[in-house]
């Protein structure tokens, strides 16, 4: 896998996207690029610490400060039509807020910024919101199971609180375009280097 | 080669189990005499083998497969009862299907140190569509909440991942069962998690663990022969 | 779908170093103070992206599979009410006979259920009646059952043959020869089911276990307990095949030990 510049889309203002990337890893599995991710050397992390902590609910509020980011955009576009679509997007939109503003309370005043990102393709139509509110969804609940047993046990309540509110939004959302909500037994948990693939792939990254 | 310490019995679990089911069996008038041990819950043999695992994590796994268990039995019957239909037919299969293979899993890890199948009284709620989805509904929001009680309990990280990773497919299918039933999929913008005291004090107040029925004796036959 | 092994290939449970810590404490341990072998967290020193490797599930989720055997399943209930039976699912309908909670045998009484149908908001069942005339079947209210449970397996009972088969999901898993009744106290022909288990009594012409089921006799009405016909051992084996009870089907004790132990209560007896 290439390095983090590979994948930089610079946003307008504010922070550049890959900055989700770089807080706290590359997204090549590589050692960290000079410049990115947490200062000094790596805490010898195999353990549940509250600095390893830090990291994964960090990673965390990237994925739903992204969210956010698209339910905001979703909820302002014109295709957006009234109905059953509507009503999950401004509720859900509700929900990262509230998610990502837990997490920062969690994550005090070493919370990362949220990124600026402006969705386009994905706001195409409303099929499109759909699908990339299904892979948003699918993608932070994979990423929190992935982590889950890295957490310390405070950690992962909270953690835990939020994982399968996103889990029912995913089903939701599948209900209303008419597709499976719940076909598979688990949701296995996912590394966050497949997580930054997904989104690298989805142009997202 | 057990993992377990010495003496270990498995009836934390079969305790709740059967604590809940003495307090159906309390209402139930064919029970009249039949002592509490008679549960049918079978004997509880020392040291069952088990794969190495923790007392505590033992104990949640069979919590977990007491729940999958009620689930499992409550959309079986459904989907037997054939009493439902269309969208709410295929909510009962698929999630029918994924909790009796939750079951399954959860046996086998489990092993020898697993507890016995309660004995279900779902007293005519799988056979009418209503009575199904709420009731559904009431199941998949307590499964979620009941993993979740567990999840910082648990000793083992592997246990943790199969808690969690079922956790929130549990999670989907409240949303789905919701959905069918015009209410909102999500209850508010984070899920709470609730104790297995509160749990259990749930699945007791709806009487569907039952007594199993004493169909054994040691009379002496008085057939025809 | 299996659940994906990962890098780490932890299959099994870990073992939770040495048991430390498996005490009275309630309290998680797997956070801030790691056991000492670290043996349960190999993940030490790969992180992979950044964050730590994704820990393995301790469980394999076979594929979720649909039910597959509703032509072989049979439902049975307890009796928790007495109740009269009736020839409609209507409270006013004829009265053609009675459920009792309890069996001569000292069992809770089960009825195999054969039918359902909903009469406005009640839900009645079809079950079938141990009573004379054989195969006689009722109608009552849902309430007065317990829970339904399922069984996959069916006995049939060949007279002519003189064999007791036994089926799981349609395949045979159990065969013998019996003993059946005599011309002058045939055994019944038509569809029963086992309503109970008797063991541990010390009668050697029923053997080592008995089954009860709801076929009766239907020549001796007068035969205490009811004349209901049985499944059970013997201690004439040598008379085995033929036609020579009352009405029961007798096994050798080590063909009924044997279906005991795959035979539950609840199984539907088809009898030829």
């Amino acid at each position: 896998m290439g390095g983090t510049d590979e994948h930089v889309a610079a946003a307008p203002g504010g922070m550049p996207r890959r900055r989700l990337l770089g807080l706290g890893f590359a997204a090549g599995g590589a050692a960290l690029a000079a410049g990115w991710g947490l200062a000094g050397p790596a805490p010898s992390l195999a353990a549940p610490s509250p600095a390893q902590d830090a990291e994964i609910l960090g990673f965390a509020l990237g994925l739903e400060d992204l969210q956010e980011t698209f339910y905001r955009q979703a909820a302002a576009s014109s295709v957006l039509p009234a109905g059953d679509l509507r009503d999950f997007v401004e509720t859900v939109r509700e929900h990262e807020t509230a998610h990502a503003s837990y997490l920062r309370t969690l994550l005090g005043a070493g919370a990362p910024a949220p990124a600026a990102f402006t969705f386009t393709t994905e706001l195409a139509s409303p099929e499109s919101i759909a699908s990339t509110a299904i892979l948003l969804e699918d993608l932070a609940v994979r990423a929190y199971n992935g982590q889950a047993g890295n957490l310390t046990t405070a950690a992962l309540a909270e953690a835990a609180k939020v994982v399968s509110v996103d889990a029912r939004h995913a089903a939701w959302i599948r209900s209303i375009v008419g597709q499976p909500p719940a076909s598979e037994p688990t949701d296995p948990g996912v590394t966050a280097a497949d997580v930054t693939a997904t989104l690298t792939k989805a142009g997202l990254g | 080669m057990s993992g377990l310490p010495a003496g270990f019995d498995r009836d934390g679990a079969v305790a709740e189990t059967l604590a809940v089911a003495e307090a159906a069996a309390s209402r139930r008038a064919f029970l009249r005499g039949a002592v509490a041990g008679a549960t049918g819950l079978g004997a509880l043999t020392a040291l069952p083998e088990a794969r190495a695992a923790s007392r505590n994590d033992v104990a949640i796994l069979n919590y977990a497969l007491s729940l999958e268990e009620l689930q499992s039995a409550f959309y079986t019957e459904a989907e037997r009862s054939k009493a439902l239909s269309g969208e709410t037919g295929v909510a009962a299969r698929t999630i029918g299907a994924v909790e009796r293979a939750h079951v399954k899993a959860l046996r086998k890890v489990l092993g020898r140190a697993a507890i016995r199948r309660p004995f279900f009284d779902f007293q005519g709620v799988t056979e009418d569509p209503d009575k199904f989805l709420k009731t559904a509904v009431a199941f998949e929001d307590l499964a979620v909440a009941a993993y979740k009680g567990q999840a910082t309990l648990v000793d083992d990280p592997a246990v943790l991942a199969a808690a969690i990773s079922i956790h929130s497919v549990e999670a989907r299918h409240a949303a789905w069962i919701r959905y069918l039933v015009g209410t909102t999929p999500t209850v508010a913008a984070l899920d709470e998690p609730k104790s297995k005291d509160e749990v259990l004090q749930i699945v007791r107040a709806t009487g569907f663990i039952a007594q199993r029925p004493k169909t054994r004796s040691r009379r002496r036959p008085g057939f025809t022969g | 779908m299996m659940v994906r092994r990962g890098r780490l290939g932890l299959a099994v449970l870990a073992v939770v170093a040495a048991g430390a810590g498996c005490g009275a404490d309630t309290t998680s341990r797997r956070g801030e103070a790691p056991p000492a072998t670290g043996a349960r967290l190999a993940v030490a020193g790969e992180r992979l992206g950044g964050l730590p490797a994704v820990p393995v599930s301790a469980l394999e989720i076979p594929a979720p599979a649909p039910l597959a055997d509703q032509d072989t399943v049979a439902t049975w209930a307890p009796v928790l009410r007495r109740v009269a039976a009736r020839a409609r699912p209507r409270g006013d309908a004829r009265q053609v006979g009675t459920l009792a909670t309890r069996t001569p045998e000292a069992t809770g009484n089960i009825v195999a259920v054969i039918g359902r149908r909903t009469v406005g908001t009640a839900v009645w069942v079809r079950v079938r009646l141990a009573s004379l005339p054989n195969g006689r079947v009722g109608w009552v209210p849902r309430r007065a059952l317990g829970g339904y449970e399922t069984v996959d397996t069916r006995l049939v009972v060949d007279r002519a043959r003189r064999t007791a088969t036994l089926l799981r999901a349609g395949r045979r898993v159990f065969s013998a020869p019996i003993g059946v009744g005599r011309a002058a106290t045939p055994t019944p022909a038509g569809e029963f089911y086992v309503r109970n288990v008797l063991h541990r009594y010390a009668s050697p012409t029923y053997g080592p276990v008995a089954f009860g089921t709801s076929a009766r006799a239907p020549t001796l009405t007068d035969w205490p307990a009811g004349g209901f016909v049985g499944i059970h051992g013997t201690d004439q084996p040598e008379l085995l095949p033929g036609a020579v009870s009352h009405g029961c089907i007798r096994l050798r004790n080590a063909d009924i030990l044997r279906l005991a132990r795959l035979m539950p209560v609840g199984t539907p007896i088809t009898v030829t």
